[in-house]
């Protein structure tokens, strides 16, 4: 699923992302949230400078989210150091909790007439079992390979493909990114 | 420990709703559930759909035990799990909604109306090894009655001295005047064919054919401790040309323990541990009359992505045994990367062995050591070590027996063995 508007703005030494229309937050998952199930997130964004061609940086983390039955909000978990929490969150919130900390502090060796392009790849790991692959869940057991699991395994559909959300920004250039923060 | 409440904003300017969210750094992260809803607790559980009158008392025991309890969203899905291969099901589902009182929850497992498994078709095992050749195990179980029937076609080079190839079927019915005790039949007739270096060493001692009938009971002592109890009647034709059949006729009971802590299956442990006795007396009208004893443990611990295993067995034999009854070591899963005829063609009366895995994602070392022997002055310990890739059930690997000489590695690679 392709989203609309990731933005990006500049501090002197730092590029921060946002994209209020992300709305990872919908769908499957969110039906796995309102479940109680805790659902991880993986998050990667790549940063391309001068070409199309030159990666310059990659940045990727995990967060798990959770619903809480009670209050009606999100917590989220990120999972990659420097580990972090926060609570009670609107889902609006926990989507740009989770963008504000893909921040990308290192600029060393970018120019600030260079052109920028940013993509981020946001994909919900679904451990259901009806996203099971073969070998993991269900049609293999202690017992073996169960070719009644199998033949059930291959007869499900595809998994949706909301389970994974791209979104892009640019071109762009370091210097007009600091001018509009001015 | 660093909290921030309500001055967030300033931290994070795109938080703009209403609420009034809580931000925790590491220290305190690591101490955060993943799952905000864990600190509720379990009001109800209900078990609805198809089937769920035939769910065991003891399965619905482990349920209703959920109740009182925190809500722990993994072991919901073991739960699932057991339910479905109690009930013969695909699908189980599990939902999760607020009880009826502040802080509480109501789980509700649901069977979806589906087509019954009539027969379930399981490939048990596989192997290949690169000394050994072939090893497969396949069987057909349905459910008539109450009763588990199954019907099942084994070659097997691995496992004892001979190979073996054959049909296997057997009976199984549970809840037999109690919860706790289960009956089964087994029968197998088995071909057996032998290497050049057991028949070098005494052709006398070998068979062709093989039957085995095995009636038994499994008493389950406490939620891990089982005791099996029963008679193996085995009727074997020597190979010897005129030689007549002979049986091998045994009381057999095994003890065995099975213990495992935490829900989370990235973060768990697990022991198992068995000692076996099989008699074979001339009140059972058997020809040879031996005891065999056998310890058996294994413990498993798993952090994050790397696992540890540590397995043991030691055994011995009094009296004079037949070759199936007879210790193995060097196949596919003791003192791996050995030819299994050089350390002792005839098998031995007596045996001890360790082995060490540690796994890290799929790549998987280890190091195994053992003896085998019959007579004291026979005995001599044995080193092997190995490397390779385990996911789940399935296994490649390179073993290679640790000696002064260079050895070619033995390779293998299949499921379950």
């Amino acid at each position: 699923m392709l989203a609309e508007g990731l933005m990006m703005r500049a501090t002197e030494n730092r590029i921060e992302f946002s994209a209020p229309k992300l709305d990872f937050l919908s769908g499957k998952p969110l039906d796995r949230l309102k479940n109680a199930e805790a659902v991880p997130f993986d998050f990667q964004i790549t940063l391309w400078s001068g070409t199309r061609n030159h990666v310059f940086r990659t940045l990727a983390d995990r967060f798990v989210i959770s619903y809480d039955l009670w209050e009606e909000k999100f917590s989220v978990n990120k999972m990659v150091a420097p580990q972090r929490s926060a609570k009670n969150l609107s889902a609006t919130a926990a989507e740009s909790w989770c963008l504000q900390q893909m921040a990308l502090t290192d600029l060393n060796g970018l120019s600030p007439t260079d052109k920028l392009w940013a993509r981020l790849e946001v994909r919900a790991e679904d451990l259901s079992p009806s996203n099971a692959v073969p070998f993991t869940h269900g049609a293999v057991t202690e017992s073996g390979i169960s070719l009644n699991g199998l033949l059930e395994l291959l007869s499900r559909p595809p998994p949706s493909p909301q389970s994974r959300i791209v979104s892009d920004a640019g071109p762009v250039t370091l210097e007009a990114l600091r001018a509009v923060r001015r | 420990m660093l909290i921030w409440v309500a001055a967030i904003r300033a931290q994070t300017p795109q938080i703009s709703d209403n609420a009034l969210p809580q931000v925790q750094s590491a220290a305190l992260a690591e101490a955060e559930p993943l799952n905000v809803n864990s600190r509720y607790t379990v009001e109800d559980v209900q078990v609805v759909g198809w089937h769920v009158k035939k769910m065991s008392d003891s399965l619905r025991a482990n349920i209703d035990r959920l109740k009182g309890e925190k809500l722990d969203r993994p072991k919901l899905e073991v739960i699932a799990n057991e339910i479905k291969r109690e009930l013969h099901v695909p699908k189980v589902d599990v939902t999760v909604v607020r009880g009826a009182l502040m802080d509480e929850v109501q789980v509700t497992f649901e069977v979806p109306h589906t087509h019954e498994q009539d027969v379930e078709l399981t490939v048990a095992r596989f192997l290949y090894h690169s000394k050994q050749g072939w090893t497969a195990e396949g069987s057909a179980t349905t459910h008539f009655a109450g009763n588990a029937l199954t019907f099942g076609l084994v070659s097997d080079g691995d496992a004892m001295l001979e190979r073996f190839a054959g049909v296997r079927a057997g009976i199984e019915r549970g809840r037999i005047g109690s919860e706790r005790v289960t009956l089964r039949f087994n029968f197998a007739s088995y071909h057996n064919q032998w290497n050049l270096d057991t028949l070098t060493a005494n052709a006398d001692e070998t068979y062709r054919t093989r039957q085995v009938f095995e009636p038994q009971a499994t008493i389950e002592l406490t939620s891990f401790l089982d005791l099996d109890l029963g008679t193996r009647f085995s009727l074997y034709r020597l190979a010897a040309p005129g030689a007549k059949a002979e049986s091998s006729n045994a009381v057999v009971s095994t003890l065995r323990y099975h213990q495992r802590w935490g829900s989370d299956p990235s973060e768990d442990e697990e022991a198992n541990a068995s000692y076996n006795l099989t008699s074979a007396t001339h009140v059972l009208a058997s020809d040879p009359a031996y005891t065999r004893q056998t310890v058996n443990a294994t413990y498993k611990i798993r952090r994050g992505r790397s696992t540890f295993d540590l397995a043991f067995l030691a055994g011995k034999i009094t009296g004079v045994a037949p070759l199936f009854d007879r210790y193995v070591l060097g196949n596919a899963s003791t003192l791996r990367g050995w030819n299994k005829y050089v350390l002792d063609p005839l098998g031995g009366s007596h045996v001890i062995h360790g082995s060490v895995n540690y796994a890290y994602r799929w790549f998987q070392a280890f190091y195994d050591t053992g003896a085998i022997w019959d007579r004291a002055d026979q005995r001599s310990q044995k080193h092997s070590a190995g490397i390779g890739f385990k996911a789940r059930n399935f296994q490649l690997a390179m073993a290679f027996p640790l000696v002064s000489h260079p050895e070619i590695p033995v390779f293998y690679a299949g499921m379950n063995f």
